[in-house]
């Protein structure tokens, strides 16, 4: 048992017992759900549809329907790729990184943190899909022998480094989080009076019995699959920086994209974190697993990322001065004030601004605060994509093609629409699957929980 | 011991059993053949299983599904007995003219396997030298326009040939007056026909028969003046390529006026920066036009000012003091070149004002042009509008005074006059109307018959369009419907004829035996090879006379010009999608016309900048008590105070059926239709505008007045100016040009390396190199296309070329902006800065201010950029691309592979020029297109080049090079056992291009034109500091003009350097 200095904050509130943990975890799987839950999932579900009825009328119609033109080729389509993908980089690290540094205030979150993770790349993935002329193609991208001759994928397009990048990325998330979830689904099994969620618990719960091999295996694994994690939640960002960094577009053509995305994506993923759990929490009676500590520990992160992203800001503004480059001077010329410059000032005041708030204590515990942060984040974090990708190409070169961007009611509908999605996800994984880690957060209970904490006992041990 | 290994197949062989033995020999075991198989007496036991039937009954209704599912097999039907000179895929071209009442060139068509499909000028036979304009590339569109009529009409119905003649017979015979009303023929052929017509029907005393031409545009005050000033109504033969200095006044003679596609060949051959002399062009104007754009100096001028500026000329050339007005700087400019110039120099003026003219030919009289630069010997027929004979025939039909018979051959007079409305109301008093037109226009509708006349591609024809030059237009494929020549309708109502039906000799009989008589030693069948024929003309001995001068236009406070884009000149051709989606050459709007004016001058009242969702204000001008409204495009360099209107558009405000492309068109598809349930035509007609009097009036006193309201503008640029990059356009001034090294004109960009002392030095572009580089270089062919910005006038001949060439898809207004135009070449157009010293040079690098260098200047210099794909060696867009469908050639060439494209569109993104053309539908069949694309109409999609793929929706496309051609030419030469030689190859745009700016070939071969244009001191290819080492290369545009300011730039600040 791994003791915890008693100054610091228990991770765990009031006097919860190992059977509290549980009960507190399986309650809403095995209670009826709340009213609330079925007029939320009906309106994600509703949005959710309409995008995915905006979807089709894209394919079945053409990429026409969108406001791109000669001149922006990407626009919302691709902001709302590196924007999901973004958000979907929080679990991974919270999981993986976190785990590998042994930070035992993971462990409230982990598990939704994945989820999100996971449902945020499934919406991340559908735009590259739908944002192609000829989807019924598009298997092409991968390099599977074929009929056409010695016709291979070009290994050189950061867009095929793309389709790797992202597909192992959610298969490895993926793994993990299922990995992780197999003992708190046999708990749930164990505990399951009906029949039918019995047998689908037990399917999934892949006959976990809890012994002690099974426990150590799950270590194992765990420990294998985060080493395994960890460079791919450097990897994926980086990677999706390339389709900017190796063109040849000013404003795209950027060696400090790789790093600066990355820290972006962490800094997306924990606001969009702090969002979907402060509710959550609330709506699902967690206070005492989730609470303004671990909060705050997000909001650090909060913080520390979006400052790197600030100085990133400007060094690539400091750089394009200093380069001397017409072309890269004027392209953040334009940004800062050109057409657009609304979208860029929105994004540096939500990016660049509001995690500098951090550094007051009592901002960064403050919940209301942190929520509404953890939106402002996100609306910046989405500024920030569209403001390199269409800030970029409208103005590049060559004067006479420059044009401006305005989305058409399909962008908007795809967009709102894969939120909708998301949304329709979370909330199902929210009623049918275990929220918090249960078991993990068992291993801390003793440690880090405050009853524990404050008995007497707890400091005879030292 | 044994020497060698022994080798065994299996553990059998080894051990040689029985069982290997046995079958050692076989190499398939068990074999059986059919005939033991089938007479195995247990085979009909075997029996299928009820299952194994229900599988195999599944499988077999599957399989027959899955076939039916497949497209329906087109046969195609091969020649029974093959033509003589038709080969399947080799094109067959025939040397023809063009002639559709304004433009006149020789031209050569293509045609495919009997379908004519391409038109270029023809550079070897012809006055024109291969000059051409859109207009003359696009009409091969239009013989496939399904709205022609096929069939003659009697009273709006459909009717044969033999009624419609019988009843116009009828008519001509019982008729007291008969009058003839045609645009301006230059054919001697009908000419014959005609006066046989009026000898015959005059000859039984007093006078029946009048015939009188009628343009919608007029130049007859050229011919007024000329009868005042000479005592003959002539327009002079022009030669720009004889002329040092140019001086125009409104006169657009590179895009509209008069004879462009001679003037432009001419004018092209004099702007060459490296010949012993280069012209020098003075220009006055009032709205911007293609000429004014080119002009090396340009003064803004109220139309009112034309006649000032040439009596200021006048007085000034003569020694004389004058006052001058804002233009004093330019015209003084033009006086001084004048003056050391006399007898090469020319003075044009745009205006149809008779004094004008007169002004005009006593400048050029005084400057000794006639007879050096102006031929009065050879003289130019077209345009012989009479313009005060057809104004009381209007006003007389208007009154209900008209003939008793009005035949109107090749005019739409409901729609270009200024009194259109009455004259239509008019029509319906005559007894008989007839009109001879390709369709049921504004006109033909309302006529008694309707004769419809073959297309020019079908018909057979002569034309004399200067007295020198007999020309032959002739038949490219057999009439598509029951049209007929209108020579043929003359001679058959005349009664020297009988109809021919579609393989009717009429016309080429008769016009042959008007060559015989013309040139009785003349060959018609080499006339015929060649198009035309040089003619004996006889000196006339004119001799300029001064003539009181006629009255000038008025002044007021605001005027109005009525002036033509070169797209669709006097507005025959709106029903052409290609010309309707041609930006103009200046404004780079499609599908409208609209009310320009100075944006210095609409700032506060008007919005200046547009984009695809911001449109124009509306604004309500009134001329002489019409009004209508329009939105207000702002244009620099129009002159202060003035306004300008096109010509040419709102046709078929009734909703006659004069093409589908005609009308507006709706976001999702479908026909626009106006709240009385009409077609909308697309823009406004002001011919209504155009004031009468001695002549015919394009240009008035007007008043503008705002109009609440904004108008959606589909424009294919919305940026203006070149913000003071100079690696994109580059110009100089000539003198910059002789007097001084490269650096000083095109200087070339320079990066820092180490050298080999690990010093800083520097050194050009081409030296770095991010990969191991393409071997380029002396490897088979490279092709390459140089384009020289001096001589490129901007015309868009090319565009529309490529258009032709490459089934390049329409995809109208709605599409066009939201920037989603095909075009696969553009031509960018740049308005210099007050920033800048020059288009691309900025005046003070340190202070340089980028909101003032997105406006253009007052009157600014203008450069016009010909862009297509530069099929670069290091092409950004080949790498990105994720299944590698656009790759290089080994022959230089950037390629798209449309059928391996999936549609990412990152190669168009990273494209540094934005080339690339993305097919956002599938425009060949889906809806919205349906009224503007030909390729979705059945008969439209016959003009598809059948060596060119139709793109399907989602695929990238861009120019290739014409690599259809590059194939063939390829071919071609291997056929012949022999390389290709410098020359063979040639793109749809460097055929067009009427001034030879744009140079086709391959860079390999040191000889070729290509590789001496890249090697010139002129020489640069655009943002070569990308790195991207594009195959393409521009010259650098030298300006005969004084820049004291980029002089000082260039020369003196660098020498102090």
């Amino acid at each position: 048992m791994q003791k915890e200095a008693a100054i610091r904050e228990p991770l765990i509130l009031g006097h919860k017992t190992y059977h509290d943990v549980t009960e507190d975890v399986c309650r809403p799987i095995e209670d009826k759900a709340p009213k609330m839950w079925y007029i939320l999932f009906g309106i994600a579900l509703v949005i959710g549809l309409y995008g995915v009825g905006s979807i089709m009328y894209l394919l079945g119609t053409g990429v026409g329907v969108w406001g791109l033109n000669k001149t922006i080729g990407w626009a919302w389509d691709i902001t709302n790729f590196v924007w999901w993908v973004g958000i979907g980089h929080a679990g991974t690290l919270i999981s993986a990184v976190l785990l590998l540094f042994r930070q035992k205030w993971r462990m409230a979150i982990n598990r939704s943190a994945e989820a999100m993770t996971i449902f945020a790349v499934f919406m991340a993935g559908t735009f590259p899909l739908i944002h192609m002329g000829r989807l019924w193609v598009g298997y092409w991208v991968m390099p599977i022998p074929n009929q056409f001759g010695s016709l291979w994928v070009n290994f050189n397009s950061p867009l095929l480094w793309d389709v790797f990048a992202i597909s192992t990325y959610l298969s490895v998330s993926l793994v993990f989080w299922y990995i992780g979830l197999i003992p708190d689904f046999a708990t749930i099994r164990d505990r399951a009076k009906k029949p039918l969620s019995k047998k689908m618990y037990s399917i999934l719960s892949f006959g976990w019995s809890g012994r002690a091999k099974h426990w150590n295996r799950f270590e194992l694994v765990s420990l294998v699959l985060a080493g395994l994690a960890t460079p791919l939640v450097f990897s994926v960002h980086s990677i999706v920086s390339f389709d900017f960094a190796t063109s040849v577009i000013p404003g795209w053509h950027t060696t400090i994209f790789p790093p600066y995305f990355v820290a972006g994506a962490v800094f997306s993923g924990f606001a969009m974190v702090q969002t979907l759990l402060l509710v959550m929490r609330k709506a699902m009676a967690l206070e005492a697993y989730i609470h303004t500590k671990h909060v705050e520990y997000m909001n650090i992160v909060i913080m520390v990322t979006g400052s790197i992203v600030g100085t990133a800001y400007i060094t690539e503004l400091f750089i394009s001065w200093y380069s001397g480059v017409e072309y890269e001077s004027y392209a953040f010329l334009n940004r800062a004030t050109g057409p657009y410059w609304w979208a860029y000032w929105s994004m540096m005041t939500c990016n660049v601004i509001s995690p500098q708030l951090m550094w007051i204590r009592r901002l960064r515990r403050s919940l209301l605060f942190t929520f509404f942060i953890s939106i402002v984040v996100n609306i910046g974090m989405w500024f920030e994509r569209y403001v390199i990708i269409v800030t970029s190409i409208h103005r590049d070169y060559v004067p006479a093609a420059w044009s401006m961007h305005f989305p058409s009611h399909i962008d908007i509908a795809v967009y709102i629409g894969t939120i909708g999605l998301f949304f329709v996800f979370f909330l199902l994984f929210a009623r049918f699957f275990p929220v918090l880690a249960l078991n993990e957060v068992k291993s801390i209970l003793k440690g880090s929980g405050q009853s524990y904490k404050e008995s007497p006992d707890y400091h005879k041990h030292h | 011991m044994e020497m060698s290994k022994k080798y065994w197949k299996g553990i059998d062989e080894l051990k040689q059993t029985p069982e290997f033995i046995k079958h050692k020999e076989q190499e398939f075991v068990n074999q059986q053949t059919v005939e033991e198989f089938l007479a195995d007496e247990n085979l009909a036991e075997s029996s299928t299983a009820r299952r194994d039937f229900l599988k195999f009954l599944g499988f077999s209704v599957a399989a027959a599904t899955l076939a039916a599912c497949e497209a329906p097999v087109t046969k195609v039907v091969p020649y029974g007995v093959k033509p003589e000179n038709v080969t399947p895929g080799m094109p067959t071209w025939y040397a023809s003219t063009y002639y559709d009442g304004s433009s006149y060139a020789s031209i050569m068509v293509k045609t495919r396997e009997g379908r004519p499909i391409f038109i270029k000028g023809n550079k070897d036979f012809g006055f024109t030298k291969g000059g051409t304009n859109p207009q003359i590339i696009a009409s091969v569109l239009g013989l496939y326009d399904s709205a022609r009529l096929a069939h003659p009409l009697a009273k709006g119905q459909k009717a044969s040939w033999s009624t419609v003649d019988a009843g116009i017979a009828a008519a001509i015979a019982g008729a007291k007056k008969v009058t003839l009303l045609s645009n301006t023929i230059i054919s001697p052929s009908l000419k014959r026909a005609i006066s046989q017509m009026a000898s015959n029907m005059n000859g039984e005393g007093g006078v029946k028969f009048e015939h009188i031409q009628y343009d919608a545009i007029s130049y007859a005050a050229m011919r007024e003046a000329n009868l005042l000033n000479f005592g003959s109504r002539i327009i002079p033969s022009y030669d720009f390529s004889k002329a040092k200095t140019i001086v125009s006044i409104g006169a657009d003679f590179l895009s509209t006026w008069l004879l462009p596609t001679e003037f432009a060949v001419q004018y092209g051959s004099r702007r060459n920066p490296e010949a012993d002399w280069m012209s020098k062009h003075y220009h006055f104007e009032s709205v911007l036009t293609v000429t004014g754009s080119n002009a090396d100096a340009r003064g803004m001028i109220k139309p009112s000012e034309e006649a000032d500026v040439l009596n200021y000329m006048i007085k000034r050339m003569n020694g004389e003091a004058a006052t001058a007005g804002s233009w004093k700087d330019v015209a003084e400019r033009a006086i001084s070149a004048l003056k050391v110039s006399k007898g090469e120099s020319i003075v044009v003026a745009g205006s149809n004002n008779i004094g004008i003219q007169q002004l005009a030919n006593q400048l050029n009289n005084l400057l000794g042009a006639y007879g050096t630069t102006l031929d009065l010997n050879n003289t130019i027929e077209l345009h012989q509008s009479e313009d005060a004979k057809t104004q009381t025939l209007a006003s007389n039909v208007a009154a209900g005074n008209g003939p008793d018979v009005l035949i109107m051959m090749g005019v739409n007079p409901v729609y270009s006059l200024p009194n259109g409305a009455a004259f239509a109301k008019g029509l319906s008093k005559i007894g008989t109307t007839i009109a001879i037109s390709g369709f049921e226009d504004e006109t033909a509708s309302l006529c008694t018959y309707v004769c419809p006349e073959h297309h020019q591609l079908e018909n057979w024809a002569d034309y004399r369009a200067k007295t020198n030059e007999y020309a032959i237009g002739q038949p490219t494929i057999r009439p598509l419907h029951n049209t007929s020549s209108a020579l043929e309708s003359l001679l058959v109502w005349n009664g020297t004829a009988q109809r021919g039906g579609a393989d009717s000799a009429v016309a080429y009989d008769y016009i042959k035996a008007t060559f015989a008589a013309m040139n009785p030693s003349g060959d018609f069948n080499y006339l015929t090879h060649n198009s035309c024929t040089t003619l004996d003309i006889e000196s006339n001995a004119l001799a300029f006379s001064a003539a009181p001068i006629k009255q000038l236009p008025k002044s007021a406070d605001t005027e109005v010009v009525f002036y033509q884009k070169s797209a669709i000149g006097n507005g025959q051709f709106a029903n052409n999608p290609w010309l309707q989606e041609m930006p103009d050459p200046v404004t780079k709007v499609t599908w409208d016309n609209y009310i320009t004016m100075n944006p210095v001058e609409m700032e506060g009242t008007y919005a200046t900048t547009y984009d695809q969702e911001h449109g124009l204000n509306l604004a309500t001008v009134s001329v002489n008590g019409k009004s209508l409204t329009l939105p207000v495009y702002p244009l620099p360099g129009q002159a202060p105070k003035t306004i300008g209107i096109a010509l040419g558009y709102g046709r078929g405000a009734n909703g006659e059926k004069i093409g589908k492309a005609a009308f507006q068109t709706k976001e999702y598809g479908g026909h626009a239709k106006t709240e009385d349930g009409k077609l909308t035509p697309i823009g406004a007609n002001v011919f209504g505008l155009v004031s009468t009097g001695a002549t015919f009036l394009y240009s008035a006193a007007a008043k503008i007045t705002p109009t609440e309201g904004t108008y959606p503008i589909a424009a294919t640029q919305i940026h203006h100016t070149v913000m003071g990059r100079d690696s994109i356009v580059r110009e100089t001034t000539l003198s910059i040009f002789k007097n001084h090294d490269k650096d000083a004109f095109n200087e070339g960009h320079k990066l820092q390396k180490l050298d080999k002392h690990g010093e800083h030095v520097e050194a050009p572009v081409s030296e770095f190199d991010l990969w191991a580089a393409h071997p380029v270089e002396k490897i088979g062919h490279r092709w390459g296309i140089s384009i020289d910005l001096s001589s490129c006038i901007g015309c868009g001949s090319c565009l529309i070329a490529c258009q032709s060439e490459n089934n390049v898809p329409v995809v109208g207004k709605d599409e066009v902006r939201r920037g989603r135009e095909m075009h696969w070449l553009r031509i960018d157009r740049y308005f210099a800065s007050d920033e800048e010293a020059a288009v691309g040079v900025k005046k003070d690098k340190e202070n340089f201010n980028y909101d003032n260098a997105e406006k253009a200047a007052l009157n600014p210099s203008v450069v016009h950029m010909p862009l297509m794909c530069h099929h670069c060696n290091h092409a950004p867009c080949e790498t990105v691309c994720p299944v590698a469908a656009t790759t290089h050639s080994n022959e230089g060439l950037n390629q798209m592979t449309y059928n391996r494209c999936i549609g990412t569109r990152y190669c168009a993104n990273n494209c540094p020029y934005k080339v690339r053309r993305f097919n956002w539908f599938n425009y060949p069949s889906y809806k919205k297109f349906t009224e503007i694309n030909p390729a979705q109409d059945d008969l439209g999609r016959m003009v598809l080049n059948p060596d060119v793929t139709v793109r399907t929706r989602g695929v990238m496309e861009k120019c290739s090079l014409c690599v259809q051609r590059i194939q063939a030419t390829k071919l071609v030469a291997k056929k012949e056992a022999r390389t290709v030689n410098d020359g063979d190859l040639t793109t749809a745009c460097s055929d067009a291009c009427p001034t030879e700016a744009i140079v086709v070939g391959d860079w390999n071969d040191l000889k070729s034109m290509i590789r001496e244009k890249s090697e010139s001191t002129r020489a640069y290819q655009a943002l070569e500091e990308v790195g991207v080492k594009p195959n393409v290369w521009y010259q650098v545009k030298v300006r005969n003009e004084e820049n004291a300011v980029l002089e000082h730039i260039k020369v003196s600040a660098h020498q102090q350097h």
